[in-house]
């Protein structure tokens, strides 16, 4: 056999273990996904939906859990889109590069990647009680902004930087202010980018439950939330209280909201995917 | 011919970037509604003193100047003179096309909308008025508001060029506006800049040492931070009085 | 209309402000000989001044046409064209102005029958033609008249071959009219020379016009012959 020969060899074989790596992946998850189908489907049906929790499996909804998960997800992108876009352009566009920013620049980094249990700590601690939210959807929406926030100043910096030069010299040179070049040309340029950040970060959000169990968010809540100070339930959260259950059928019920859930984050995915095609296509500098 | 006056002069100007003195001891007077184009090899300086000139040097760390520029005799970095006002009467057109993403019309009234003119009426009468300065109104007269990336290159410089002039600046500043396009499209530009030298005073760094000959009417040659040689493009290009100006402009540099 | 077309009309304009001024030190010069009218003559030689200036002029815009716009194919082709008929333009002045001096130092017009004889008129005459009929073929970039023209430059060459005779024969029966001959002889000399300089603009306008070199074609075709 020739050099060549066993070159190529060499090279079908690593083709043929890359493609089994990547089916072990694709093919667990496809068994899991299969698995909840199956199990849940004959469980979801409109009933499902609009019924409050209930001690009797075949009973149970899980409304006041998705409308636990809407209110989160609304209260936390009013939170956390001005905060987190304000403060990456600040540090993008303003701030002054130096000592200070570098150390701002490490520790935000480093927040992104502390374990979300730690944030429902420091929710407990300061939105629970110091600020006596209690136990609300306000407290818990807070609580997921302060876990998303890294991520979105990291993402709309990113994407701020990605504008190019040429689009702010061409501004400043018409007499336009460092604020309304990044009003006017930064921001609608990066905007699409900065999106699909926020929604990526939002879908994580949707699917956290340690820090919301921490401070307190409950399991059952036989009313649906009308105001931020409410106490309320998400959908992990109802999941994991369902499969902790001895009884069959609160697996089933379990296994249906999965599938809701999973359909809410595949939705948001989806946005942030079709945001993130369109802006490219749009944009070629 | 009435006697222009010194629309832009430069004294014993210094400039420098952190440790690296980028402009030394420059002092050149600039005639009005003339073409000045600078010439010199890459990093000798003639795009730091084009971007003095509107102080879109500002923006850069460690960025500093000594030294006066003049605008009309007044100096430019003096403490009370507002840098958006400046660049109202200063336009600039850069070496890449860079229209923003968005429509043409859009593109041609931003100046006009920072500064807070809303009224749809002055911002049509304005674009058109600008379009057709900059010999583009002909080709998107009927597709005002499409994007402007969808343009070619060198209409896309025409409309950046129209954009800097919807502004009514009486200084139009270029950083090599055609070293990125075509001959046909260069060709259009350097139209224009004759057009252009009725109304306007013109600054042009260009490398391209014909589009020098072509256009200008005074030029200046850096090298190395320093003005070597500043005179009429004609003396300039037949007779130089510097040695490395006749090295360099004959293509036998270094 | 582009700048380097904006330039190139300059150029044009003037070098057809010197072909007029040329034509008229021709029509003067001619004048002055019949009449023998001096004051002419020295006005002819004065403004031979104004010729050379037009001679600077046009070389000082040429080279800076070429220095600031580098022309290329027929662009660069009219300018050299118009470098070359410019210079020779100017020595039809200074031809002209060597005939003017002849006249100054005249003291009497010339013999009648002597001029008969010689055909210097019609000579002149000639000349003149071919110089009017090589300024239209220059505006209208016509090169089939610029060939007419250059044929028509054997007119004159055959009159002056035959001039050395007349004039002997003339020098032969008037020893006393000698001077007089010689001027004349000289003044034949010089519209020769005037035909052979409007033939060189001839070929400079077919060379810019067709870019083919017609000048020194009867060297070549002679060498053949001796082949």
């Amino acid at each position: 056999m020739t050099n060549s020969e066993l070159n190529r060899l060499k090279d079908k074989a690593f083709q043929v273990f890359g493609i089994f790596c990547t089916f072990i992946g694709l093919v667990v998850l496809a068994i899991f996904l299969i698995d909840i189908v199956v199990e849940g489907a004959k469980r979801l049906d409109w009933d499902f939906l609009t019924s409050l929790p209930s001690r009797r499996a075949s009973k149970a909804g899980i409304m006041t859990a998705w409308v636990g998960t809407l209110w989160i997800l609304v209260l936390t992108t009013l939170i956390a889109l001005p905060l987190g876009v304000a403060a990456g352009v600040y540090l993008e566009e303003y701030g002054k590069k130096g000592r200070w920013a570098n150390f701002l620049e490490i520790n935000i980094a480093n927040l992104a990647g502390v374990p979300s249990i730690i944030y429902g700590l420091l929710g407990l601690e300061i939105f629970v009680r110091q600020m006596r939210l209690g136990s609300s959807l306000l407290a818990g929406a807070l609580t997921l902004s302060l876990l998303i926030l890294p991520i979105i100043i990291v993402t709309t910096r990113e994407a701020i930087k990605a504008v190019p030069r040429s689009i702010r010299d061409g501004s400043y040179a018409l007499g336009a202010s460092k604020w309304q070049t990044v009003w006017n040309q930064v921001l609608p340029a990066s905007f699409g980018s900065i999106l699909t950040g926020i929604i990526l970060a939002l879908s994580r959000a949707v699917g956290e439950t340690a820090p919301l169990i921490v401070i307190g968010a409950l399991a059952y809540v036989p009313f649906t939330p009308s105001s931020p100070l409410d106490e309320f339930t998400v959908l992990p959260i109802q999941i994991f209280n369902w499969t902790s259950r001895p009884q069959e059928a609160f697996l089933t019920n379990a296994a249906a909201a999965i599938i809701v859930l999973l359909l809410l984050t595949f939705l948001l995915n989806g946005i942030a995917v079709y945001l993130r095609n369109r802006q490219q296509r749009k944009v070629k500098w | 011919m009435s006697k222009k006056h010194n629309k832009l002069e430069a004294k014993n100007l210094n400039a420098y970037y952190g440790d690296f003195h980028a402009l030394k001891n420059i002092n050149i007077a600039m005639d009005e509604k003339n073409v000045t184009a600078f010439i010199g090899p890459s990093g000798c300086g003639k795009s730091t003193f084009l971007r003095t000139l509107n102080r879109m040097n500002d923006y850069i760390e460690g960025f500093r100047v000594e030294g006066d520029i003049l605008l009309d005799g007044r100096d430019i970095y003096a403490k009370d003179v507002r840098v958006d006002e400046l660049r109202k009467e200063v336009g600039m057109v850069f070496q890449k096309p860079n229209p923003f993403p968005k429509s043409i019309f859009e593109n041609v009234v931003y100046g006009l909308k920072i500064q807070g003119i809303k009224k749809k009426s002055i911002l049509e009468e304005a674009a058109e008025q600008s379009l057709r300065q900059a010999a583009l109104w002909e080709e998107v007269k009927d597709k005002l508001d499409k994007s402007a990336l969808a343009l070619s290159g060198g209409q896309q410089q025409r409309l950046c060029i129209a954009r800097a002039l919807a502004i009514s600046p009486s200084v139009l500043l270029m950083d090599e506006p055609a070293s990125a396009l075509d001959p046909i499209s260069t060709a259009k530009i350097e139209e224009l800049i004759y057009e252009l030298k009725n109304d306007y005073t013109i600054v042009i760094v260009t490398h391209n040492m014909q589009q020098a000959g072509r256009v200008s009417d005074y030029t200046a040659f850096f090298y190395m931070g320093e003005l070597v040689e500043y005179n009429k493009t004609k003396s300039m290009f037949t007779s130089p009085k510097n040695e490395r100006t006749q090295n360099y402009i004959t293509g036998r540099f270094g | 209309m582009n700048q380097l077309d904006i330039e190139l009309n300059r150029i044009k304009t003037k070098l057809m402000e010197m072909w007029d001024l040329v034509e008229y030190q021709l029509q003067a010069g001619r004048e002055a000989m019949l009449t023998a009218n001096k004051e002419l003559a020295e006005q002819v030689v004065k403004r031979d001044r104004k010729v050379n200036q037009f001679d600077i002029k046009i070389d000082r815009m040429c080279e800076n046409f070429l220095a600031l716009y580098t022309p290329v194919a027929v662009d660069l082709r009219l300018v050299l064209a118009i470098l070359k008929i410019n210079s020779n333009l100017e020595r039809i002045g200074d031809t002209v102005e060597g005939v003017a001096h002849f006249v100054a130092k005249l003291d009497a017009p010339f013999n009648l029958d002597l001029l008969e004889q010689t055909k210097v008129v019609h000579m002149y005459d000639e000349a003149e033609k071919m110089f009017a009929n090589c300024r239209v073929a220059f505006i209208n970039n016509d090169t089939d008249l610029a060939k007419q023209v250059i044929k028509h430059d054997k007119t004159l060459n055959k009159i002056y071959r035959k001039s050395d005779k007349i004039m002997t024969q003339y020098m032969t029966a008037k020893p006393d009219m000698i001077a007089e001959a010689l001027a004349i002889l000289s003044i034949i000399k010089k519209i020769e020379r005037v035909g052979d300089q409007v033939t060189n603009i001839a070929e400079e306008i077919i060379f810019y016009r067709d870019a083919k070199v017609v000048k020194h074609k009867s060297d070549k075709k002679k060498k053949k012959k001796e082949q």
